[in-house]
């Protein structure tokens, strides 16, 4: 009985034995992450690669989601919700972090990122990336609003908003440019942009750096929004733009209506197209500001996020890491027009060549300002859009409307927050 | 008068058809011919939009068979659950039975979508979602009134006498219900199952926040998807032949079965 | 016994549309959002405070309502030219009363995702035949007006075959000799259908009334994949709303507020229409 006992045993230890020797090679870790189409396209030739070079060990697979900004997210989101999502990693836009850290859905990456790789990064891609202190995020391209100007009807942009409102209403005067400056004016999330890299402008910010509180009925947030309604009704902008978003103001600008344009990086290889009527005659800085006051570029970007469930975290950050490695944002760069990350990519002759607006850009990505860092922005933005187009199209006070606007961000904290 | 009438008709017809017709002409369509209106009448046409449909991961028809699968399950524990149901109702005293109506039509009235939240609670709290099984209790929930309000009409206009001469002859409840009384019922029942079949096929809030996992999804949430995640730039072809595709059964269901969804309609009309 | 067998289905109507209404009632009172790392956390009023100052809700209402009001209002009309049409005897009518019940036999988000396309601009047919007579593109899609338009139109082509059926069903129980002796006593056909017919089928048009104007209202399918709420927000509806406050930005305590508010205003206002209709004499106290 006793033999018969132990002999079973040593069966059952055999068949283990051979259960992992055997098993042990076969397992390769699946990782898949999710991706807007147009970024997991960008980044197929580089998944194939790493696929190649991990055969056996780790298969990457990009998950093509939806074109749709929010859509990504609701999918992402209404999988994280039932539980046990079929992704491991995540492209975030920098908005959505903190509320994605805030539901418990993300893994810090600290362990798997150093202080080292973190300085290897152009100042304004090393921003919104944590949350609390810990790295939730990696970012896969940069991004961050700039201002374009006309090289052939001014010899140097404005600096301040007072040489912004002059040099244009001279140039319209003149006939040059009727247009004047373009912006985002329309309510969505565009506008909020633009008054992020405004309001620095007058020494202001959404939220009190310090207390975390929203500060829009400050004087500098008031005499903003007084400024961003000047623009309108002194005719500096025309009334169209309050229904301007990113693309009408490029097809203004491209047509040569225009004399100054708020946009994003990607504006610049349109402009340089052969359909554009300003081909050649482009320069491009950051916002202007009052003398004293550090302008401001607004940081957009998306980045890697890891979620909290993945079966392989390390297999997962291996693959993160080599999607956001120097050789894959040159490639991204060369072949997609995506900005890189790296700060050594930004002095790259070969790549300079290909733009040669990149130094500029580095400059604007020091002076980046990412967007208020809660869990609450889109609902936050809402708010914030819906006074500001009120006071831009409406005969709304724009005091009244920032005082407003304070008082329902206030109460949106308190209802969310659960601090009554 | 003739000619007129023959007009209202066809404008009836073109009206209720057209969209569906360009449907299914666009999914026939390559996409080139999509956009642009000079290429050739005989080179317009293609199946492609079929072929890459029906070999997508998930394949399409992968949909079909998960809304065939909810909705007839929904059908069964609804039609279960509602004869009974309706029987009662049918036999409880006057003022109770009131009281209950006034619940059931108020029930029938809400616009459901308004539950989702507590349900995705509930999905949440029980680990219910990502099951096609799960998802038919709330749905049989959600279609109970309807279902009790055909019924109960119908065995309200049944006589009495009928049963009493059953239960004389020493059948039991059960008996009753079994041999007299759901024989009787059984074209109101045809009726209702096919409203209740047709309410889970279409069903889209509940389903949409229950099912995340891509070959779980019933139709009606695998096509927002589809509409959601344009990843082409002009990916109307496919569209069409998906909504092509869904709408097959959905014809032959309405051709076959209109007697009793019109029944069904005017007697809850009528009654109700 | 007999309520015996009546208590399972009482229970799943309780849990599925009694008990939803008692959670959102407590949810209401609470912060249940990322911020409360998705806890309840009580807020004493918070979120109706905050629902009476958002300018978003209230807009929503107003559309919601506009959007309910408008297309129920056009259905009914449609609705009672094609119930007449279906009344009277022709060959093949039940071939066509089953051609015509298809758009409301067809899930909503498919034809959403079809009318995209049919609305398309550039390529969508209407758009082309725009083009063709002169008209330029008109941006059905992203300019707000057209936008509401074709919300309505889109839920018209699905819901108005429904209550043509439904009215079709009041017109067949009028009786024929009615007609026959209006027609003696020398009545002429439009004096019929007001003097006759209109009057009769009461009943029934505020029937479709009642439920079709609380399934618009709860409008939801059709504009979540056919406009997404956009553009700017102008064709977003109450239900939209709420879904987003729990799905995108996770603030379940105030969906819930929303979604009760959403509830109380609809119930008000079906009361306030019952009352109407009852003081001008057109619905009499229903015997159920």
């Amino acid at each position: 009985m006793l033999f018969r006992r132990g002999l079973f045993a040593i069966g059952l230890g055999f068949l283990l034995l051979v259960g992992v020797v055997w098993g042990r090679p076969e397992q390769v870790q699946s990782v898949t992450i999710l991706m807007p189409a147009p970024y997991a396209d960008a980044t197929a030739s580089l998944v194939n690669r790493f696929n190649a070079d991990n055969r056996g060990r780790i298969h990457l697979n990009v998950s093509r989601g939806p074109l749709e900004t929010e859509s990504i997210s609701d999918l992402a989101i209404s999988s994280l919700l039932l539980g046990s999502p079929p992704f491991d990693a995540l492209l975030v836009d920098v908005t959505w972090l903190p509320k994605y850290v805030a539901a418990g859905w993300l893994e810090p990456l600290d362990p798997w990122f150093d202080t080292a790789d973190e300085q290897g990064l152009v100042e304004g891609a090393r921003l919104g990336n944590r949350v609390n202190g810990a790295l939730y995020r990696w970012p896969l391209g940069a991004d961050v609003g700039l201002l374009y100007w006309r090289t052939d009807l001014m010899a140097d942009p404005p600096r301040t908003p007072d040489e912004l409102t002059a040099v244009v209403g001279k140039l319209q005067q003149e006939g040059q440019a009727p247009q004047g400056f373009v912006w985002q004016a329309r309510q969505y999330e565009g506008l909020s942009c633009d008054f992020v890299e405004m309001i620095q402008a007058f020494g202001g910010s959404w939220l009190n750096p310090v207390s975390g509180e929203p500060s829009l009925d400050s004087p500098a947030a008031r005499q903003t929004a007084t400024w961003m309604k000047g623009l309108i009704s002194d005719g500096i902008s025309p009334r169209a733009v309050t229904n301007y978003a990113e693309s009408e103001s490029l097809q203004a600008f491209k047509a040569g209506d225009a004399a100054l344009m708020r946009n994003w990086p990607y504006a610049w290889a349109e402009l340089q197209g052969d359909d554009s009527a300003v081909k050649g005659r482009i320069g491009v800085t950051t916002m202007v500001a009052l003398p004293g006051q550090t302008p401001a570029a607004t940081l957009g970007s998306w980045g890697l996020s890891m979620l909290r469930d993945t079966p392989h975290p390390s297999a997962t950050a291996e693959a993160i890491r080599y999607l956001t490695s120097q050789d894959a944002q040159r490639e991204r760069f060369l072949n997609q027009g995506y900005t890189p990350t790296a700060k050594a990519l930004f002095q790259d002759p070969e790549l300079v060549e290909r733009s040669a607006v990149l130094p500029q850009l580095e400059q604007a990505l020091d002076q980046a300002v990412p967007r208020p860092m809660s869990p609450l922005y889109a609902q936050m933005s809402d708010l914030l859009q819906r006074m500001l187009s009120a006071i831009l199209t409406e005969d709304l006070d724009p005091d009244e409307g920032m005082a407003q606007a304070q008082a329902s961000t206030l109460t949106l904290f308190r209802s969310a927050g659960g601090t009554a | 008068m003739k000619r007129r009438l023959a007009l209202w008709i066809c404008l009836l017809l073109v009206w209720s058809l057209l969209p569906m017709l360009w449907q299914l002409i666009s999914s026939f369509s390559t996409a080139e011919s999509l956009v642009n209106g000079s290429i050739p009448f005989l080179q317009r046409w293609t199946l492609v939009h079929y072929k890459e449909l029906l070999a997508s991961d998930p394949p399409f028809w992968r949909y079909l068979l998960n809304s065939a699968i909810v909705s007839a399950l929904t059908t069964v524990i609804t039609l279960a659950l509602a004869i009974p149901a309706a029987y009662g109702l049918a036999r409880v005293p006057l003022q109770l039975r009131r009281v209950l109506r006034w619940i059931t039509v108020a029930a029938a009235l809400f616009p459901y979508v308004l539950l989702f939240l507590a349900l995705l609670e509930l999905a949440r709290r029980f680990s219910l979602g990502n099951s096609l099984i799960a998802l038919a209790m709330p749905y049989s929930g959600l279609a109970m009134p309807l279902a009790l309000l055909l019924l109960t009409s119908v065995f309200e206009s049944l006589p009495r006498e009928l049963e009493d001469a059953a239960r004389l002859e020493g059948l039991g409840l059960w008996q009753r219900l079994r041999w007299v009384l759901v024989p009787l019922l059984a074209p109101a029942t045809a009726s209702t199952a096919i409203l209740v079949f047709l309410f889970a096929w279409n069903e889209y809030p509940i389903a949409l926040t229950w099912l995340s996992r891509d070959e779980l999804l019933t139709l009606p949430v695998a096509m927002a998807r589809i509409a959601g995640s344009s990843i082409y730039s002009i990916p109307y072809g496919a569209y069409a032949a998906a909504t092509v595709l869904g709408s097959i059964p959905l014809l032959l269901l309405v051709l076959i079965c209109q007697r009793q969804i019109v029944s069904g309609l005017t007697n809850g009309a009528i009654k109700g | 016994m007999n309520l015996l067998l009546l208590l399972p289905a009482l229970l799943m109507i309780g849990l599925v549309f009694v008990w939803p209404m008692i959670r959102y009632g407590w949810l209401s009172f609470h912060a249940n959002s990322v911020l409360t790392g998705l806890n309840p956390v009580p807020n004493g009023g918070a979120n109706w405070i905050r629902l009476l100052d958002d300018q978003r809700f209230w807009q929503d209402a107003l559309q919601t309502t506009r959007f309910a009001g408008v297309s129920v209002g056009l259905e009914l009309l449609l609705a009672l030219a094609i119930a007449l049409l279906l009344d009277q005897r022709w060959r093949g009518r039940g071939v066509v009363r089953a051609l015509a019940l298809l758009p409301w036999a067809l899930p909503t988000t498919m034809m959403a995702l079809g009318w995209r396309w049919i609305f398309n601009t550039p390529y969508g047919p209407l758009e082309r035949l725009n083009e063709f007579v002169g008209l330029g593109p008109l941006n059905l899609l992203s300019t707000p007006m057209w936008t509401w338009l074709v919300t309505v139109v889109a839920d018209v082509w699905k819901t108005t075959p429904f209550i043509a059926l439904l009215l079709l069903a009041g017109l067949q129980t009028i009786p024929k000799d009615l007609y026959s002796a209006f027609r003696l006593e020398g009545g002429r056909p439009i004096q019929a259908l007001r003097c006759i017919t209109l009057p009769l089928l009461m009943p029934y048009v505020l029937i479709a009334l009642l439920f079709r104007g609380a399934q618009a209202f709860g409008v939801f399918d059709l504009i979540q994949v056919l406009t997404g709420g956009g553009p700017a927000g102008s064709t977003e509806s109450v239900a939209l709303y709420a879904y987003l406050n729990a799905m995108r930005f996770l603030d379940f305590g105030y969906s819930a507020t929303a979604m009760l508010a959403g509830f109380l205003l609809l119930t008000s206002a079906m009361l306030i229409l019952a009352m109407l209709l009852r003081l001008s004499g057109l619905m009499k106290p229903v015997q159920p």
